[in-house]
């Protein structure tokens, strides 16, 4: 998950969680404060109805044991004093409850206040309640209101975080993609600042640089070492060749020598063929060849074909040749020749006799896809993960293989913006995948 | 009918007997061995080591062939071919010898009016037939089949004919054939063979028993018309014809 996601994501919910819980809080205390006030104000009531017992009106009402009924015009409020069973033992406590009350077909909900109380030797219940309706209302209209509010704020709070994050880590980003995911080859690193005032986030792109830096020093250095090196190779091995070839004109050579002299000059071939194949992949690497030219893939498969003729005939293998579409890249036609020689090579080499090579392809919405297929020894995973490394080599039957030919295939591939891909089952064959981008 | 010696070669054609060379070269070392080499091909040879002394020699004396190393140490062989290019009426043939072995090289060398190019290490066998080529190519020898036991090789069409019947070979037989031939009583090894015939091509040189097959075809084509004990295997090594 992107840091920026993880950040918004982190934000919101401690603000949902903050909302939730301020929430609640709020409600409740409206619903503590205003319970509270209402009862002190049912104390009040209550003392005052006690103090008035002996009014004309209630007194009159009680001493016929009839309850005592008084609504006020809005039913608000009311005062009931009801003749109970007697009792004695007056008791102090008084009950708040909260309860509906339907007076003349108006129903309310009535905080109410319940006592009782001992008057001229007899016991009565009084009940005094207080309408809290208007309480409730109010307290839903707080209740959105508050909600309404939280929300607008999470909203805003959210944007802003967000807007915030995604400047504060824009550059972050900037580094992440220039620097490190656009960054195929060290080679051609971009090494321009990000602009950022974040500190830790100069410091990031400072030591990616510095290590690019450092990383494409050498692997310049490489190149350098594996092109002098081929070259200044190269030209004692003509030295020695050409003195061995001038020994062997020679009559007086018993054959033993000349048999020596021989092997040698294969042996020196065969170090030519290496330096050469170094020389190339360190060239591709170093991108001294051009690509502007127009290259026929199926074309070049047919010039294969023919020049491999005598060795699918030698293993009596067969040659399907499945290609259904003219495509053509920009590349450079001797460098694909290489490449594809190289690998319908290999499926000649790892084949098993009588076994067959299959050439397809596959024209879809964004790629061009080139298949070559084998049923020869195949690779286990592992082998599959090294089989680019250079000097890395299968058993053949051929005495001699470098272990070069797929990193030569690997830097072309590189070099004209080909994916590989190997599907492989051992023992059963190959299939290599080249994936060609449509532009 | 000419025998496949250059000098005699050239003899029946032109009218100097003597092939010259001049070698361009800076390692002393491979300047010998070519030098050896192409003299007991009956070639006359001269050295330069550097670019200042081969252009004062070029400017004296004509020369069949030139072999020029590009890198020179005071200065770049493409120079010489410029200034052989702009001499009036000069003929001298230019095999153009580098380690550099970059394509572009190759490319513009040849453009640059360069008659081949041999990248190193290249076989001495593979030069003396480069140079063949270039001999018959440029005083248009299209008369001049090369007679082996009474086959005719016409190397500008490309047949071997025997009583004036053609014996189809494939190009690849036809060019073993020919290389063959040209380096006749010397064992040529399948190496250079392959080398030859196929090219530089990385890797397949490695050991390449497959020219084997077209040996053997080769051969079988051959005896039907004549006996072909001159054509020997030599074992493990290659083959070798025998005049």
């Amino acid at each position: 998950m992107k840091l920026q996601v993880k950040l918004a994501l982190y934000n919101t919910l401690t603000k949902l969680a903050i909302i939730l819980f301020t929430g609640l809080l709020i409600l409740l205390s409206i619903e503590k404060i205003s319970y509270n006030h209402v009862e002190l104000r049912l104390e009040e009531n209550e003392r005052e109805t006690l103090k008035n017992l002996s009014s004309k009106e209630i007194s009159s009402k009680l001493a016929n044991q009839k309850p005592y009924t008084d609504y006020n015009i809005l039913k608000e409020e009311f005062i009931i004093i009801t003749p109970v069973k007697f009792e004695p033992t007056e008791t102090k406590a008084v009950k708040f409850t909260t309860e509906t009350r339907t007076s003349d077909l108006v129903t309310q909900t009535y905080r109410i206040l319940t006592h009782q109380f001992n008057f001229n030797n007899h016991t009565y219940l009084l009940e005094i309640g207080v309408s809290v309706t208007s309480i409730e209302e109010l307290k839903s209209i707080i209740k959105r209101f508050t909600l309404l509010t939280l929300i607008i704020a999470l909203a805003l709070t959210l944007v802003s975080d967000l807007v915030f994050t995604k400047f504060l880590l824009a550059p972050f980003y900037k580094i992440i993609d220039r620097k490190l995911i656009k960054v195929n080859d060290p080679m051609n690193f971009d090494y321009e600042k990000i602009q950022t005032t974040t500190q830790d986030f100069e410091l990031l792109d400072d030591s990616i640089s510095t290590l690019m830096k450092k990383i494409s020093n050498l692997f310049a250095l490489e190149k350098q070492f594996i092109a002098n090196v081929s070259h200044e190779l190269l030209t004692p091995i003509s030295i020695i060749s050409s003195r061995l070839e001038n020994i062997l004109l020679q009559e007086e050579l018993s054959e033993a020598s000349e048999n020596k002299m021989h092997a040698s000059l294969k042996t020196l071939n065969r170090l030519k063929s290496i330096i050469n194949s170094l020389l190339l992949i360190s060239k591709v690497e170093n991108n001294q060849y051009d690509k502007a030219e127009v290259v026929m893939i199926a074309g070049i498969i047919m010039e294969i074909q023919e020049e491999l003729e005598d060795r699918l005939e030698e293993k009596h293998l067969t040659f399907n040749n499945n290609i259904k579409y003219i495509y053509s890249i920009m590349g450079n036609r001797p460098l694909m020749h290489t490449l594809l020689f190289n690998l319908i090579n290999n499926a000649i080499k790892y084949n098993k006799p009588k076994g067959s090579i299959t050439v397809a392809d596959e024209l879809k919405e964004d790629v061009y896809v080139l298949e070559i297929t084998d049923t020869g020894a195949g690779m286990d995973q592992q082998q599959i993960e090294n089989a680019f490394n250079r000097f890395e080599k299968f058993e053949t039957e051929e005495k001699e293989s470098y272990g070069l030919g797929l990193a030569i295939v690997k830097s072309i591939t590189a070099f004209h913006g080909i994916r590989v891909k190997i599907d492989s089952v051992k023992d059963r064959g190959t299939s290599i995948f080249l994936i060609f981008n449509r532009e | 009918m000419n025998d496949l010696d250059p000098v005699t070669l050239i003899d029946s054609s032109c009218k100097y007997t003597i092939m010259n060379v001049l070698i361009v070269e800076d390692e002393k070392g491979l300047a010998l061995e070519v030098d050896e080499f192409l003299s007991h091909e009956g070639f006359t040879v001269e050295h330069a080591r550097t670019k200042k002394s081969a252009s004062e020699k070029i400017f004296v004396n004509n020369y069949d062939f030139i072999l020029l190393d590009l890198g020179l140490p005071d200065g770049d062989g493409f120079d010489l071919l410029k200034m052989l290019k702009s001499m009036n009426e000069r003929e001298d043939a230019v095999i153009i010898l580098t380690a550099r072995g970059a394509v572009d090289d190759r490319v513009s060398g040849l453009e640059q009016g360069a008659d081949d190019y041999l990248a190193k290490p290249f076989s001495l066998n593979e030069l003396l037939a480069r140079m063949h080529a270039i001999t018959r190519r440029k005083h248009r020898l299209e008369s001049n089949d090369i007679n082996v036991k009474g086959l005719k090789i016409n190397i500008q069409n490309r047949t071997v004919t025997y009583n004036d019947e053609r014996i189809t070979l494939t190009k690849k037989e036809f060019e073993i054939f020919n290389y063959l031939v040209l380096n006749k009583n010397r064992v040529i090894s399948r190496t250079n063979l392959t080398e030859h015939v196929w090219g530089d091509v990385l890797e397949i040189n490695s050991d390449s028993n497959f020219v084997d097959v077209h040996v053997k075809n080769l051969r079988k084509k051959l005896s039907v018309y004549i006996p072909i004990d001159w054509f020997e295997t030599v074992r493990s090594i290659g083959y070798r014809i025998n005049i």
